[in-house]
């Protein structure tokens, strides 16, 4: 019996696993249970002599199997480590090179384009590249490629196209991947090709629209099934299903009928789509809408299958049971139909939403082939905020990210590292550094010297190392991540900025609580500005904000890394010339990861009047109001971005005790209360 | 005080070591062979439990008593195997909807003896390992003996060894089975395919459109969506009991235990020891054993002779090379002495792979850069070494995951839950009716003696007020998920709760809109350790931290309503209706425990003033209320099997909540008192 214990070691793991997988899906409930007929010998019998049976292999067999010599690539068909050269990937990573365009480039192709070159990954040189990029042909140019110059074979290349090719291709792919949308199933190559949504004509370049889903649950009373139907049309079913509407098999009776017009969006908890050729289109449309993609018998591969976890979002039926789905369907529990809801959601908006998206997507995809074990876990590519957004270059441990937490069981590091940046300046800020060394969370002071004078000496002694790392005199810098942060949580800081120390462990603590979000002191607040067409934001003092200042802010090291190598140099570059901007800068690239506003503290306004005036020109002061300059950069910075990602919050959170009219003696952060 | 933010590790480690019985091992195998069938396009759809129900009387019987079956030479042989097979266009999915709730049945076909014409027999009856897996089939509640209503055919040939069999008789054999049909719908098992000198990578038997769970599947030969990869199963590991070895450095970096490798393997892993002296240790046959030492129990590494299965559990790495076979039993032994598996298999399809994220537990190298191995490995951080290792995941999933401010023009709907205090009642409404965002009043009547007042003499508001009568008078009726709520957002207040001002109630519902997942409520509640009783303590004083709310008024995603009314672990629900208490506290750990986070107080409320009650609310019943409510925490606690609450010391206020700043522009200037 011992050894059977060992035996079923790893499968009961599966097992349990797999049960927790079922935990999702537990649709049908087994049965009532086989009643046996007593007495009448059934079933497979129990051997007699069971004992004296041969093991299916012989000792020895299975480790004694015929050595063969590495077997050479078989003719005709290509996998990843057969047919990408990954040597030349060695150094710089992934680094992308895409064919030029020959003759007249049409509107996707230049969407395309234009996303490649927006990558991190890009480069101008194919000689440098590991990577070549060659677009089909698409339809308004009409006109076929050639072989292009580097070809070799079609080795490190990816044939890509959003569309069906017009025309066929004039030349053999050889060891060509293909990324191409909605691939049949017989001949997509798992793990070599990629498989792409089929986007509409008119797919934003970025930003694009947000999912439609407004709430997590079903509104009660929506329609339960929509059908998709020729010509993006869907046919949206009543909460009456007896009918089932599909496949001309029970058409008798198809429920209230209610057939939207062109491309709208179906409003239904299911959306059921065939699984043949022209109702792929269908498939994004009722991701975006938030309504569950119920796929029957799909011919096609799903999109980006490589690394997203579609069992999540969508549910892939057998079109021959109609009756058994609509019945599967309505009677989902609650709890599943409100994950793949958000499911949805969080996957359109994560890589489909956008062609540059569709695109960043596609590269990440085989940037993690090349990175084999260093690439992101599957809990990176199937969890808020998606794989592009975490980069797992930061960490290979999912709990370093602000984002996993709840799901890794950890929590952020207890202590925090003040990132003071200094530019010119005469004196040490002795008594922010005092107060800051003061915190019990403090673990070190790092002053960032960003000015043309040698930093000054003097810096006084601090409970904690104060560190002085030489800066390189741009603003954008004071997002570099550094190595010496050696703590989860940033307290950023300008040689101004005055706090006081109880401030400090108060908002550290909160950040705690939140280590996704910016904690800061002082907000701003963006508005659409209806005059001059266009967004707006003020430092005045607001019943809501949506912004808080990096010269006083918690915040998790993660988007260093963030800001330094995933925003585009462009916005990077803006940052640098407009100072002010660099602020509404990180508020964008947070908010664009966690949809979620920042959040405000208290600040003791007798900080504000002790205050010296900015010294620096444009320094990003404390409270001054925006220069009619950055005023401008909020709309580049959402034109950069492709939508606003601010969101507003009407809220500030204070110690529990705070201001009440209980004996000071009671609260714990009682100086946060000076008049 | 941050630190009693509590994170649980919760979840079995991928590789759970539990006491179970053998036939556990095949059960779940082909429940695992099943849901991969079904992940990939069947019907994703599938019950939830995966039980034993075996307990009836079985017939014994000899297998030297199995009927004899007499093949004729010229019997039909199935096609080979169709590559092309999907589930859609090779599986009859018709014949698995006979039974109620799309229950999938399993055939067995009975045990017999196959002989050619001259007698011979075409393989050995049954192995050891398939009756079992069969044994275990059988047992099942997926089996029937109906062969009309079964879904699933499987014949009892066994062929779980190629090499053990005659390929075109044992065709033959299953070409004659009654329900063969072009093998649609058949499962055949197999774990070492091929045999010398192609060992192809799948069963050589022909079987048209039979699925195959099969060890060893290659690229080319598994039909994605229809097979089945399986682990090849290995006696060697399952005979030694391996203690369990946590994370952490081992004295070998890299091993290789294989022994037999192809020379050029060999040739390579020996330059790797050359390079890395100590770190790699490859291991290869024993050749001077003294006699009666089992030689598939021993490695040797020149003269020294080590252990095996035990020597894997010194090593961090562990190379698994393709043989001739690209499924290797070593993989198990790896996988069980908790090595990670360094796979270097090009092409190789690794079982599970529908199901299993292999990245997380394993390392794939291209045969081509077998040199690097010990590069590849040594760029991997000690971090992750760590987590490969240790195999844990997710704790808590929230159910309202995706962040998501539902729109203001939502609102909430108010619930009141009330037995026969009228007057009160009346002034709540009156007043709740106040709050801009309120979009719909519900009076839940939990008195069942009594009828509500008449229609004519409630009070006329501007959202619609309905009245739902209980049939029980429970505290649970409060949390019940009624049709009459349709808005996501749920106030949940009590029918004496007049102090809160409509700024108070609205400001919550703001809150509530950007935390829609957690409990937002006004006075919070502390739950503390005694230390000196050992167990938990209920704490109402105005202290620095809070960990619950009380539900007297706090809104709460409607959703909750539905796990507080069907979801709620072990009696706590008729607990709370026994006792007519904790009902509050009872919502706090179900929310916790679920979302893995705290709940949100607003606004500076402590208490709720009951004015018709404090005459009554003296000090000696204060007393026993605590008490009680202190036994609710750890009674919940225990039925929880943890502590969910979490312990934060913020509140919510207005943003300019008490600032220098003219009331008449703050948004909400009348948040209310203590």
């Amino acid at each position: 019996m011992q050894s059977w214990r060992r035996k079923s070691l790893w499968l009961a793991l599966l097992a349990s696993w797999l049960l927790v997988l079922l935990g999702l899906f537990p649709l049908l409930r087994l049965a009532v249970p086989t009643s046996p007929r007593a007495g009448a010998p059934q079933g497979w019998p129990r051997w007699l002599d069971a004992e004296l049976l041969q093991s299916f292999a012989k000792p020895g067999e299975l480790l004694e199997d015929g050595p063969r010599p590495p077997q050479a690539l078989r003719g005709g068909s290509c996998n990843w480590g057969a047919c990408f050269d990954t040597s030349k990937c060695r150094g710089g990573g992934l680094k992308v090179f895409v064919y030029p365009a020959a003759g007249p480039v049409s509107e996707t192709r230049r969407k395309i384009l234009a996303s490649v070159e927006g990558s991190r990954y890009h480069t101008l040189s194919a000689a440098e590249a590991c990577l070549l990029l060659l677009l089909s042909p698409d339809t308004s140019t009409g006109e076929c490629d050639p072989v292009p110059p580097q070809w070799d074979g079609g080795r490190n290349h990816l044939v890509l196209s959003l569309h069906p090719a017009p025309c066929p291709r004039t030349f053999q792919l050889g060891q060509a991947m293909v990324a191409e949308a909605s691939p049949t199933v017989d001949t997509f190559r798992p793990g070599f090709d990629v498989a792409l949504p089929l986007l509409p004509e008119a797919h934003p370049l970025r930003g694009g629209v947000p999912g439609q889903l407004r709430q997590h649950s079903p509104r009660p009373g929506v329609a339960l099934l929509a059908l998709a139907e020729d010509g993006g049309r869907w046919h949206v079913a009543g909460t009456d299903f007896s009918a089932c509407p599909w496949d001309g098999r029970c058409e008798q009776d198809r429920g209230p009928k209610q057939t939207h017009p062109g491309a709208t969006l179906p409003n239904a908890t299911f959306c059921l789509i065939p699984g043949r050729g022209p109702d792929v289109l269908h498939f994004l449309q009722a991701l975006q809408a938030g309504c569950i993609p119920v796929l029957l018998s799909p011919r096609w591969e799903l999109p980006f299958s490589e690394v997203i976890d579609w069992t999540k979002a969508a549910i892939v039926a057998d079109e021959r049971l109609p009756l058994q789905v609509l019945t599967a369907l309505q009677e989902m529990p609650l709890t599943r139909v409100l994950a793949l809801r958000q499911q949805t959601q969080f996957l359109w908006d994560a890589y489909f939403s956008s062609v540059e998206k569709v695109i960043h997507t596609t590269l990440e995809i085989i940037q993690d082939r090349i990175f084999g074990p260093s690439a992101h876990p599957s809990l990176l590519w199937n969890s808020p905020p998606g794989a592009i957004l975490a980069l797992p270059t930061f960490s290979p441990s999912p709990s370093d990210f602000p984002f996993y937490h709840l799901q890794q069981g950890s929590r952020p590091l207890g202590r925090f590292s003040a990132l003071i940046w200094a530019g010119a300046l005469g004196q040490p800020p002795l008594k922010l550094i005092q107060a800051v060394a003061g915190s019990e969370h403090c673990a070190q002071i790092l002053v960032l010297w960003s000015s043309e004078k040698p930093p000054p000496t003097g810096w006084p002694k601090t409970a904690v190392p104060l560190t002085v790392i030489d800066g390189h005199r741009k603003v954008s810098d004071r997002f570099f991540p550094y190595s010496a942060i050696s703590t989860d949580a940033i307290l950023s800081l300008d040689a101004h900025s005055s706090l006081s120390t109880s401030e400090v462990d108060f908002a550290f603590v909160v950040w705690q609580s939140f280590p996704e979000r910016m904690v800061g002191f002082l907000t701003w607040s963006h508005f659409w500005d209806e005059a001059r067409g266009g967004w707006g934001y003020t430092a005045k003092r607001t019943n809501e904000f949506s912004m808080v200042l990096t010269s006083a802010a918690f915040y998790h090291r993660y988007y260093h890394t963030l800001f330094t190598h995933a925003l585009p140099k462009a916005l990077r570059t803006l940052a640098d010339e407009a100072p002010t901007c660099v602020d509404v800068l990180m508020n964008f690239l947070v908010a664009s990861v966690t949809k979620l506003p920042p959040i405000k503290v208290p600040y003791g306004m007798w900080h504000q009047e002790a205050r010296p005036p900015p010294l620096e020109p444009g320094g990003p002061g404390l409270r001054q109001e925006p220069q009619p300059a950055a005023q401008n950069c909020i709309n580049q910075m959402a034109a950069g971005f492709g939508h606003m990602p601010l969101v507003s919050s009407r809220l500030r959170l204070d110690p529990v005790l705070f201001k009440d009219p209980v004996s000071v003696l009671r609260k714990k952060y009682r100086s946060l209360e000076k008049p | 005080m941050c630190a009693s933010v509590k994170y649980n590790i919760r979840g079995p480690a991928l590789i759970p070591r539990m006491k179970t019985k053998h036939r556990i091992y095949y059960i779940t195998l082909f429940s695992i062979v099943l849901l991969g069938l079904i992940a990939t396009g069947m019907f994703q759809f599938w019950p939830h439990s995966i039980e034993s129900s075996s307990d009836w009387s079985v017939q014994k019987r000899s297998i030297r008593d199995v009927p004899v079956v007499r093949l004729p030479a010229d019997s039909p042989v199935p096609e080979r195997g169709d590559l092309s097979c999907r589930m859609h266009t090779c599986f009859d999915v018709y014949r698995c909807g006979f039974n109620p709730k799309n229950k999938i049945k399993v055939y067995i076909y009975s045990l017999k003896k196959y002989v050619d014409d001259a007698g011979v027999p075409v393989s050995s009856t049954i192995s050891q390992e398939y009756n079992e897996l069969l044994t275990a089939v059988a047992d099942s509640d997926y089996y029937t003996e109906d062969i009309a209503r079964a879904c699933l055919f499987i014949p009892s040939i066994d062929l779980l060894n190629q090499n053990a069999l005659r390929v075109k008789e044992t065709a033959q054999a299953l070409a004659q089975l009654s329900r063969w049909d072009r093998g649609t719908n058949h499962l055949l098992f197999n774990m070492l395919p091929g045999g010398p000198p192609d060992y192809n990578t799948a069963l050589d038997v022909p079987r048209d459109r039979a699925l195959l769970a099969g060890g060893g599947f290659s690229t080319w030969t598994y039909r994605q969506g229809y097979d089945v990869s399986i682990p090849v199963y290995s006696p060697l590991s399952a005979e030694v009991d391996l203690p369990e070895k946590g994370p952490g450095p081992r004295r070998y970096f890299l091993l290789s235990s294989q022994m037999a490798l192809h020379p050029e393997y060999r040739e390579e892993l020996a330059a790797l020891q050359a390079r890395h002296g100590e770190a790699v240790l490859v291991l290869d046959k024993c050749t001077n054993l003294s006699e009666g030492i089992p030689a598939a129990r021993k490695r040797c590494h020149k003269h020294q002779v080590f252990d095996y299965p035990q020597v894997l559990q010194e090593a961090t790495f562990c190379v698994v090379l393709r043989g001739a076979r690209l499924g290797q039993a070593v993989l198990s032994d790896v996988l069980r002495a908790g090595c990670i598996p360094v796979i270097i298999a090009d092409s190789y399809i690794l079982p599970f792979s529908e199901v299993l994220d292999w990245k997380r537990a394993s390392v794939a190298v291209p045969e081509e850069k077998m040199s690097d191995v010990h590069g590849i490995l040594q760029s991997i951080p000690q971090r992750q070494i760590e987590e490969m290792q240790r195999q844990k995941w997710g704790s808590v999933s929230n159910p309202l995951f995706l962040p998501l401010i539902p729109p203001q023009s939502q609102g909430f709907t108010a619930i009141v839950l009330t037995y026969d205090r009228v007057e009160s009642l009346f002034r709540v409404i009156t007043e709740v009716s106040k709050v801009p965002s309120l979009s719909k009043l519900l009076v839940v009547w939990n008195n069942q003696n009594k009828n509500p007042p008449e229609d004519s003499l409630w009070p006329k508001i501007r959202v619609p007020l309905k009245v739902v009568r209980t049939a029980e008078n429970k505290l649970s009726n409060r949390f019940f998920p009624y049709d009459e709520i349709e808005t996501e957002a749920v106030l949940a207040i009590d029918d004496d709760i007049i102090m809160l001002t409509s700024d108070e109630l609205q400001f919550g519902y703001e809150v509530w809109r950007e935390f829609p997942d957690r409990l937002v409520g006004y006075p919070g509640r502390l739950h503390l350790w005694d230390h000196e009783m050992s167990k938990w303590k209920y704490e109402s004083e105005w202290t620095n931290e809070v960990s619950m709310v009380l539900t007297g008024a706090a809104f709460y995603h409607k959703y909750f309503n539905y796990l507080y009314t069907y979801k709620m672990p072990g009696d706590i629900k008729n607990w709370v209706d026994a006792h007519m208490n904790c009902e509050d506290i009872a919502m706090n750990f179900l929310v916790a425990n679920v979302t893995g986070k705290a709940v949100i107080k607003v606004t500076p409320r402590k208490k709720f003033k009951c004015p018709e009650c404090t005459a009554i609310d003296g000090l000696s019943l204060d007393q026993t209320h605590m008490v009680e409510r202190s036994e609710c925490i750890n009674k919940f606690a225990s039925v929880f099997g943890t502590m969910p609450l979490k312990v934060v010391e913020h509140r919510a206020d207005p943003v300019l909540y008490k600032d220098d700043f003219p009331e008449k522009l703050k948004s909400f200037p009348n948040i209310g008192s203590l």
